[in-house]
């Protein structure tokens, strides 16, 4: 019933690829309701992502697909289904996959500076000197462009910043699949563009496989090689369309594109006219 | 952050209208009312208003308690009061943290528990004293056991709140870096709940030092409990008023410098909550 969406050849960027394979089958995920009864959350999503490549998933609001992303970070058990990385059953096991939150102010912990709080992703895994952590930890910092940050606390930082610290911990864990939970919802509208720009930047640096969640048309579209629109809840797949934009991508012309607003229509018109219609069409 | 300093000026402005209103708005009332009540604690000794040998003037107390101080009688009695209550605060917190972070961690511990906790919580301390000599007899074990067991409930229950009260996206974090459990629970769970053990902390310790004298009184030769006692007895007054006054400054100083190390200990999260509050 479920509509599949296969695999993607990862666009030129990553020919070279360090991300792995993500596959979700038939994931479905149901919560206690206030009344004890059962209430759908996921219907049944199934998803393939190529190693590299960069997916992002719209949907109505509150049709569950932050529910679904943290259900693929090990976050949540999913009620059925499971999630593969490469050929391993990944279901509940945080691995090799790092969640990007929506809330930086509060994913960032608040009593460590800021290199202690990207030292904290890596540092239990990995068997190296104070020195050699540092430097890493440097090294990541200066990619987010907060090479001179690190004893701040996050606090102290603008949103955008804690936001840069906040990925710059994340790829410091070195995941092969990155999964963004709306990471750039509540910045202003211009340090969005900058961090659009930058993770696109660093996704090309360093070739992981990226997941995002967002309700931004217009983000999906500018980051993505594929976007995957899910119906209202419970989330099916309703549809999944390759961007088939040119890389490396520009602020300001992609978003100028014929294809760019051609896309943006299509998506923009099925999820506010044709979600509701798209659902009755795949009746459970 | 510019707006709530902005509105502070504001609020200040009307106040410093009238030199009486910046008068009653400063510690400096405080400092005169106390410094009243010594006057008049001398003034009623002086003049025969409270006539008394129980009731030497304030200057007599100084000076017997430094005198006391000078001829080494004091000294030793004031610390091994402190030694005494730092041993069973310590065992007494340490418990307390150990447990109150198992129940909140743990429901089959909590369910455990927690009625015995609930139920051993309003026990008041002297109350329990003359039994456990029959148990603990007369020397430090059983006056440590007390202070310990006093201590142990603010912080046990502190400590419980804040380890229930991290924020769920905490927990997720660590989660998502694949952190290992203690690891987690000494980097993550610890210092969010930072605050409300400290709070726990700071409770106990005045309870531990009003434990610690009432347990000196009760039982024992030793500390400044039972030199209070053997100055009444002995009927010297301005040594016992020395004594009381001793404990006041010392009780007053370690709570000082425990708020002043708290505030330090947890500085973030005063500040994150003025950043919280100035976004808002």
């Amino acid at each position: 019933m479920a509509v599949t969406a296969g695999a993607m050849p990862a666009s030129g960027a990553t020919t070279q690829s360090a991300g792995a394979r993500l596959r979700v089958e038939a994931l479905g995920k149901a919560f206690a309701g206030p009344d004890g009864a059962a209430v759908e959350a996921i219907g049944s999503v199934t998803l393939d992502v190529a190693p590299g490549e960069f997916v992002a998933v719209v949907g109505p609001s509150g049709c569950g697909k932050s529910t679904l992303l943290q259900i693929i970070a090990g976050l949540l058990l999913p009620s059925s289904g499971r999630v593969l990385l490469g050929d391993r059953d990944v279901t509940g096991e945080p691995a090799h996959m790092v969640y990007l939150f929506q809330q930086y102010s509060k994913s960032l912990l608040p009593w460590m500076t800021v290199e202690n709080n990207v030292m904290f992703a890596f540092r239990h895994r990995m068997k190296v000197s104070q020195a050699d952590a540092l430097t890493r930890c440097r090294d990541y910092l200066a990619m987010v462009g907060l090479g001179d940050s690190g004893h701040h606390y996050p606090w102290q930082l603008s949103g955008g910043m804690q936001q840069r610290v906040a990925i710059a911990r994340a790829l410091a864990a070195e995941p092969q699949v990155l999964l963004m939970d709306e990471p750039f919802s509540s910045v202003d509208a211009l340090t969005r563009l900058d961090l659009h720009s930058l993770i696109l930047d660093l996704w090309t640096k360093k070739h992981f496989t990226a997941v995002l969640v967002t309700h931004d048309v217009d983000e999906a579209i500018f980051l993505a090689d594929r976007v995957v629109v899910l119906t209202q809840r419970p989330a099916q797949l309703a549809e999944a369309v390759a961007t088939k934009l040119s890389r490396p991508r520009h602020s300001i012309e992609t978003r100028e594109a014929p294809e760019f607003l051609a896309l943006r229509h299509r998506l923009l018109d099925h999820l506010l006219t044709r979600s509701g219609r798209t659902r009755d069409a795949n009746p459970r | 952050m510019t707006q709530s300093a902005a509105a502070r000026t504001a609020a200040e402005i009307p106040r410093a209208r009238s030199k009486r209103r910046r008068f009653f708005d400063s510690r400096v009332p405080g400092v005169v009312l106390l410094l009243a009540l010594l006057c008049l604690w001398e003034a009623s000794a002086r003049s025969g208003l409270v006539e008394s040998v129980n009731w030497p003037p304030f200057s007599a107390v100084v000076a017997s308690l430094v005198a006391g101080l000078l001829d080494g009688e004091l000294l030793p009695v004031v610390l091994s009061t402190l030694w005494r209550m730092a041993r069973g605060y310590a065992i007494g917190c340490a418990v307390g943290v150990a447990i109150g972070a198992a129940i909140a961690l743990s429901r089959p511990l909590r369910l455990l528990l927690q009625p015995t906790i609930e139920l051993l919580r309003p026990v008041p301390i002297p109350a329990i004293i003359p039994p456990l000599v029959f148990l603990l007899g007369l020397d430090d074990r059983l006056r440590i056991f007390s202070i310990a067991f006093a201590s142990f409930f603010p912080v046990a229950l502190n400590t419980h709140a804040g380890v229930r009260a991290v924020e769920p996206i905490y927990h997720q974090v660590a989660r998502t870096f694949g952190v290992p459990h203690l690891t987690s629970l000494r980097r993550v769970v610890f210092p969010a709940a930072l605050p409300f053990i400290l709070a726990g902390l700071r409770t106990s310790l005045g309870i531990a030092f009003v434990v610690t004298v009432i347990a000196e009184m009760i039982v024992g030769q030793e500390g400044l409990g039972y030199y209070l006692v053997t100055m009444q007895f002995a009927m010297r007054a301005p040594e016992m008023y020395a004594g009381i006054l001793l404990l006041t400054c010392v009780a007053y100083l370690l709570n000082r410098a425990f708020v002043a190390w708290e505030a330090r200990a947890i500085r973030w999260a005063r500040l994150v909550e003025t950043m919280q509050e100035g976004a808002r």
